[in-house]
């Protein structure tokens, strides 16, 4: 039996459905601390309905998410706040505050922790900024950045709070291949550098083989698959293969 | 209870169940509200800021309409009263109706326009590009900084407008009833006969609970917005078009409650 302290998160019998339909079925995953664990599967899998409910975003129909010695699921919304900020989520479209500056939306999370003086949340929001390559943007508003700017200053807000665990919404989807080469070589710096637990979902298969330690294939809400990169490069199982396939066939080296 | 706030109800309902499923969200929104309210958590900066939007920015679009509003009273009420030799009366129809009806419901219905359908789209815009979700996963409370600022300052602000309100109505019937011939003494002199502080205080008390209505229903709009910029624009018709039909039928029962005995 597994110790609390081995996992960042474990994620026991997870369903969660909607009317009738059944988005979540029965998932059971330990994401070990320290690693980059990627959650691999098409659109409609299921993998941001999972991400959304290890953060307590989405509450599950059954099951448990345990983060440390505590089940996320059957926490109230006001308990939830301190668990959360144990963990960073870095949203698909960035989800930055569009009336806030740059800064401002960095330190966001910060402002509501009153032991933190303003002076110190400034520093935090540019060392920040600094870390995920990222200078005299501060007083820029959302609508002025590119969109792997967003991201970045995403990733920047996230880590503000200080989080064991930083969770990826689809990092790279949208953007060209050099600034997805840099969010990858952010998201893997984030866990060698400051030897933070990441958690990547996405269906860009070449992002996802740079990043991961590991790998989950998901596919209609259900894991058909889980190992390192080349356990799930060397899968026998049908999905797993037609999806790298898929994905092979669709890449640009293909190209003729 | 909180939860339901958020959880996002896809399927379709027939028009009984969507009204339950609306006066439901609206008691869990008011009642999250209050809770938060009793915190003394609160966002000053987010309602200083509100309170500039929805009072001071509204001033000019409530004196406006309300001035008008007592000068188009004034124009029927002093030429017919005056048919009786009695046109100086025109001042006390104008200040009652003002201060009971006008004053209140137009500065609700001019800021649920101005203001509610801005609080619906800003929140809704929020809600589809999930800033609601970040919000949450910061562990910030959308409540305490979304509903509570929007809440408090309405109820603030509304009445402050209505006393605005009331001042632009009553003169607006001055400068006709003047223009008509009914001396400017005895205009004031029949608004201080006829209305009295218990119809100031009650119109006050109507444009609060109006205040309410705008701010939780621009939220619980906004709240339950989903899909892209087409869900924004339903949650905005929805909030301007639902805080009108609320307004009219509770200035009903308040007037009903408040005045129907005086």
């Amino acid at each position: 039996m597994r110790n609390a302290q081995d996992y960042a998160v474990r994620v026991d019998n997870l369903v969660y459905r909607v009317d009738s339909k059944t988005i979540l079925d029965s998932l059971n995953l330990e994401i070990r601390r320290g690693e980059v664990l990627s959650i691999m599967g098409g659109s409609g899998s299921g993998k941001t309905t999972l991400l959304k409910c290890i953060v307590g975003l989405l509450k599950p129909t059954s099951g448990a998410i345990w983060i440390g010695e505590q089940n996320m699921a059957v926490l109230s919304e006001a308990q939830r706040a301190p668990l959360r900020r144990t963990l960073g989520i870095v949203f698909q479209y960035a989800a930055l505050f569009d009336y806030l500056t740059v800064e401002q939306n960095v330190i966001f999370g910060l402002e509501r922790q009153r032991d933190i003086k303003r002076s110190e949340m400034r520093k935090i929001a540019r060392e920040r900024l600094d870390w995920v390559g990222l200078s005299d943007v501060e007083n820029l508003y959302p609508s002025q950045l590119s969109g792997g700017m967003r991201k970045r200053v995403g990733l920047a807000r996230a880590l503000a709070t200080d989080p064991q665990t930083v969770l990826f919404d689809e990092p790279t989807s949208g953007l060209d291949p050099i600034t997805t080469h840099q969010i990858d070589s952010l998201i893997t710096r984030l866990n060698r550098e400051l030897n933070l637990t990441a958690v990547v979902v996405s269906h860009d298969v070449g992002s996802v083989l740079r990043v991961s330690d590991r790998i989950a294939m998901l596919a209609q809400g259900r894991f058909v698959e889980t190992g390192s990169v080349t356990e799930i490069l060397h899968s026998s199982n049908e999905q797993v293969r037609a999806f790298l396939e898929a994905a092979r066939s669709t890449s640009v080296e293909s190209a003729p | 209870m909180e939860e339901q706030i958020w959880t996002e109800v896809s399927e379709k309902r027939g028009a009984v169940s969507a009204v339950l499923h609306f006066v439901g969200s609206m008691g869990l929104l008011l009642t999250a509200s209050l809770r938060s309210m009793a915190s003394f958590r609160w966002e000053w900066r987010e309602i200083v800021h509100q309170m500039a939007f929805i009072g001071v920015a509204s001033v000019p679009i409530v004196a406006i309409t309300t001035l008008f509003s007592g000068a188009v009273l004034a124009l029927y009420s002093a030429s017919l009263l005056m048919r009786f030799g009695a046109g100086s009366l025109s001042g006390g129809a104008v200040g009652l109706s003002i201060a009971r009806e006008i004053a209140p419901v137009l500065t609700a219905i001019m800021v649920a326009a101005r203001c509610g359908s801005a609080i619906a789209a800003q929140i809704a815009s929020m809600k589809v590009t999930e800033q609601i979700d970040a919000m949450r996963a910061l562990a910030v409370n959308p409540i305490s900084y979304l509903v509570v600022p929007r809440l408090v300052a309405a109820l603030v602000m509304l009445p402050i407008l209505c006393v605005v309100a009331n001042f632009a109505g009553i003169f607006g019937g001055a400068f006709v009833a003047s223009a008509l011939g009914v001396p400017s003494f005895a205009y004031f002199k029949a608004v201080q006969l006829f209305t009295d502080s218990y119809d100031l205080t009650g119109g006050i008390i109507k444009v609060a609970v109006f205040a309410v209505i705008v701010a939780l229903v621009g939220c619980q709009q906004g709240l339950s917005a989903q899909g892209g910029a087409a869900g924004v624009g339903h949650a905005t018709t929805r909030a301007v078009v639902i805080s009108m039909v609320l307004i009219y039928i509770t200035n009903y029962f308040l007037a009903d409650l408040l005045f129907a005995k005086t």
